[in-house]
C-alpha cells in the first residue's frame, strides 16, 4: 500500500537543544527522548546502526536485500540513508535494484518545533507493478503528487487499475510492519507519539485504521462521510459529468478520495488541508470515520 | 485492572452524548457503581469535554478526543485525551455558589463541577496529548 | 432534547425531556426566551423527564430565572431526579431560585 503525505517545509525550532549526545546524557536517563538532529551528529558508523532500525529486515530481505549490509546478491548498495550532520531530517529509501524507478520503500522522518517527530513521507511501492506517471505532466512537469498539477490521462489510468489519488504504483501490503517497526524505533528514541499530516483522505483512512487519532480535522473526516452518503451535499455532485465524479465513487474509500482530489470539496466551499494526524505510540485510537468502509 | 476500555470521537457538541451513553453503557453494571456514581462520572466527562470542545480545539477544525476507561475493582479512572490548547486550570474562577443572583456570573460551573464529581483530578500536557485523569472511587458491596 | 409547553391558570410550564448539555441548552434558552418576550414570565421548569443535566443547562437557567425577574415574573423548577437535584445544589442554584419536586406545588406557588 502507498501512502503519500504533504512534503513538509522546514519547521521553525524554537526550543533549543543539544546537538549532541553524550555518554553521560546517555548513562543519566534512559526516557530522555532524542531527536533526529541529536541523532544525525552521532558518528557515521553509530548512526548507520541506529538507522539500521528504521525498516523491517523481512522487507529487504524479501527483495533479496542484506539487513545489514544493505547489499544486494552483487554486493550493490540498494539502500540509501541520508541523515546529514546538523540536519533535523532523516531519509531512507530502499529499490529493489540499481534503477532507481524501481524504489520499494522511502521514509523521512524530521524533528518538530515542539521536540516532537513527524513523518513526513512515507512510500511503499511495489516495483512489479505497472507505474503510471501521475507525477509528471505530458511535459516532464512535476505535479507533487497530482497536488501541484495534474495528468489527468495517467491518473484516470491509475484509478481504473485501483490505485489511490497520489499512487504511481500500487502498495506493498505492508503498510502495518513499516509502522510497527517505525513505533519500536521511535520508542527507542524515547518518543511517546509522532504525527503526519496525511495527502489524500485514502490515506487518512488507511491511517485510522492503523490506530491514528486527529491534532486536526476529525470533524472534517466525519462531514466528509456524511456528505458522501447518499443524498448528502457532496453526494449529489458526483453526477458522473466526468471520470473522477462518478456516481459509484461514493461507495469506497479510494473513489471517494479521487472526488476529493478532483476538487468535490470546493462545491462545500472546503479544502483538503489542514488535516493532522497524530499516533500514540504502542496505543490504538480506534477512529472510524467511515465506517465498515471499502477501501 | 478488571478491564479498560476505549473511544475515540471528533470534538464536537455532538460527540457528548456519545460518550455520557459511553460510560453508562460500561460502568453502569460493575459492581459499586450506584447511579449516583454513574451520574458523577457522566457529569465530569461531559463537563470535560466540553471544555475541550470549546477551548482546546478553538480556533481549528477539531481533532479528536479519546477517552480512556479503567475499571478497577475499588475505583474506575477515566483519562481524556486531546491534541490542541492545554488548559489552563489556574485561570478558571471558582464560582460563588453562595452568591446572590445579582452577582452570578453564568459561567465557570464547569471545572468545579467536575472537582465536585470526581475523587481525583489529574491534567498532564505530555507529547502524546493533553490528559485530564479523572478517578472515582467506588463504594464497596460489604460496606467498608 | 424535547420541549413542551402548557399553561396552568397563571403559570406557563415548559416540560423539557431528554439531555440539557452543551449542545442542547441553546435550544432550551430559545423557548424559555420566547416565552418571556411574548409576556409569560410566570414559568415552570419541569425538568423530571431529563435524564442529565450539565452546568450547560444550569447556565440556561440561570439566564432565565434573570430574564424572567427582571420582566416581574419568576422561573421556578420541578425536579425529582436525583443527578439533575445534584447538579441543582451543588451550584446552589437552590439559594436563588425555588425548586419543587411537582408540579402542583411549583404550580400553586405562583399563587393565583
Amino acid at each position: 500500500m502507498l501512502k503519500y503525505f504533504r512534503i513538509k517545509q522546514e519547521p521553525e525550532k524554537v526550543v533549543p537543544d543539544l546537538g549532541a549526545i553524550s555518554i553521560s546524557l546517555l548513562e543519566r536517563d534512559a526516557t530522555l527522548p532524542f531527536t533526529i538532529r541529536q541523532l544525525n551528529n552521532l558518528p557515521e558508523n553509530v548512526k548507520q546502526r541506529m538507522y539500521r532500525g528504521l525498516i523491517p529486515p523481512a522487507l529487504l530481505t524479501r527483495f533479496g536485500i542484506d539487513p545489514i549490509q544493505w547489499t544486494n546478491a552483487s554486493k550493490e548498495q540498494m539502500v540509501s540513508l541520508k541523515a546529514e550532520e546538523n540536519s533535523e531530517k532523516v531519509l531512507l529509501t530502499a529499490q529493489s535494484s540499481p534503477n532507481v524507478s524501481d524504489e520499494f520503500f522511502a521514509l523521512e522522518l524530521a524533528d518538530n518545533s515542539l521536540n516532537g517527530i513527524e513523518l513526513n513521507l512515507i512510500v511503499l511501492n511495489d516495483p512489479a507493478t505497472p507505474r503510471y506517471s501521475i507525477d509528471q505532466t505530458e511535459d516532464g512537469a512535476p505535479t507533487m503528487f497530482g497536488t501541484l498539477k495534474r495528468n489527468l490521462r495517467a491518473e484516470e489510468a491509475a484509478m481504473q487499475a485501483g490505485l489511490a489519488p497520489g499512487q504511481v504504483r500500487a502498495g506493498l501490503g505492508s503498510s502495518r510492519v513499516v509502522l510497527e517497526q517505525l513505533e519500536a524505533f521511535l520508542s527507542m528514541l524515547g518518543h511517546r507519539a509522532y504525527f503526519l499530516e496525511p495527502l489524500t483522505y485514502a490515506s487518512a483512512w488507511v491511517f485510522e485504521r492503523r490506530g491514528f487519532a486527529y491534532v486536526r480535522g476529525h470533524k472534517l473526516m466525519d462531514d466528509i462521510h456524511r456528505e458522501f452518503q447518499p443524498g448528502g451535499k457532496l453526494y449529489q455532485y458526483l453526477d458522473d459529468r466526468s471520470p473522477f465524479r462518478k456516481r459509484n465513487q461514493a461507495s469506497t474509500v479510494r473513489g471517494c478520495a479521487w472526488a476529493i482530489h478532483d476538487g468535490i470539496l470546493e462545491t462545500l466551499d472546503l479544502r483538503w488541508d489542514n488535516i493532522r494526524m497524530v499516533k500514540q505510540i504502542g496505543r490504538h485510537a480506534g477512529v472510524e470515520t467511515f465506517s465498515q468502509g471499502t477501501y | 485492572m478488571i478491564s479498560t476500555h476505549r473511544m475515540t470521537r471528533a470534538a464536537y457538541l455532538e460527540s457528548l452524548e456519545v460518550f455520557r451513553g459511553f460510560i453508562k453503557e460500561r460502568c453502569a453494571a460493575v459492581p459499586g457503581v450506584t447511579d449516583e456514581i454513574l451520574y458523577d462520572m457522566q457529569l465530569a466527562v461531559d463537563e470535560a469535554c466540553t471544555n475541550i470542545i470549546s477551548h482546546g480545539y478553538a480556533g481549528m477544525d477539531p481533532g479528536s478526543i479519546i477517552l480512556d476507561l479503567n475499571i478497577d475493582s475499588d475505583k474506575i479512572t477515566i483519562s481524556l485525551t486531546d491534541f490542541g490548547h492545554a488548559f489552563e486550570p489556574s485561570s478558571t474562577p471558582i464560582p460563588d455558589v453562595d452568591a446572590p443572583i445579582e452577582e452570578r456570573e453564568l459561567g465557570g460551573f464547569g471545572l468545579f463541577f467536575i472537582q465536585q464529581s470526581m475523587d481525583e483530578i489529574d491534567y498532564q500536557v505530555t507529547e502524546d496529548g493533553n490528559k485530564m485523569i479523572l478517578t472515582k472511587f467506588l463504594r464497596k458491596l460489604d460496606g467498608g | 432534547m424535547k420541549t413542551e409547553v402548557q399553561q396552568e391558570n397563571n403559570t406557563t410550564i415548559v416540560k423539557v425531556t431528554g439531555s440539557v448539555d452543551a449542545l442542547t441548552a441553546a435550544d432550551l434558552s430559545k423557548v424559555l426566551t420566547t416565552q418571556i418576550t411574548d409576556g409569560r414570565t410566570n414559568l415552570v421548569v419541569d425538568l423530571t423527564g431529563v435524564e442529565f443535566m450539565s452546568s450547560a443547562g444550569l447556565r440556561t437557567l440561570l439566564g432565565a430565572v434573570k430574564e424572567a425577574r427582571s420582566n416581574g415574573g419568576d422561573l421556578r423548577i420541578i425536579s425529582t431526579n436525583p443527578g439533575v437535584d445534584k447538579v441543582l445544589k451543588m451550584s446552589g442554584f437552590n439559594n436563588i431560585a425555588k425548586v419543587f419536586p411537582s408540579q402542583a406545588e411549583a404550580v400553586s406557588s405562583f399563587g393565583s
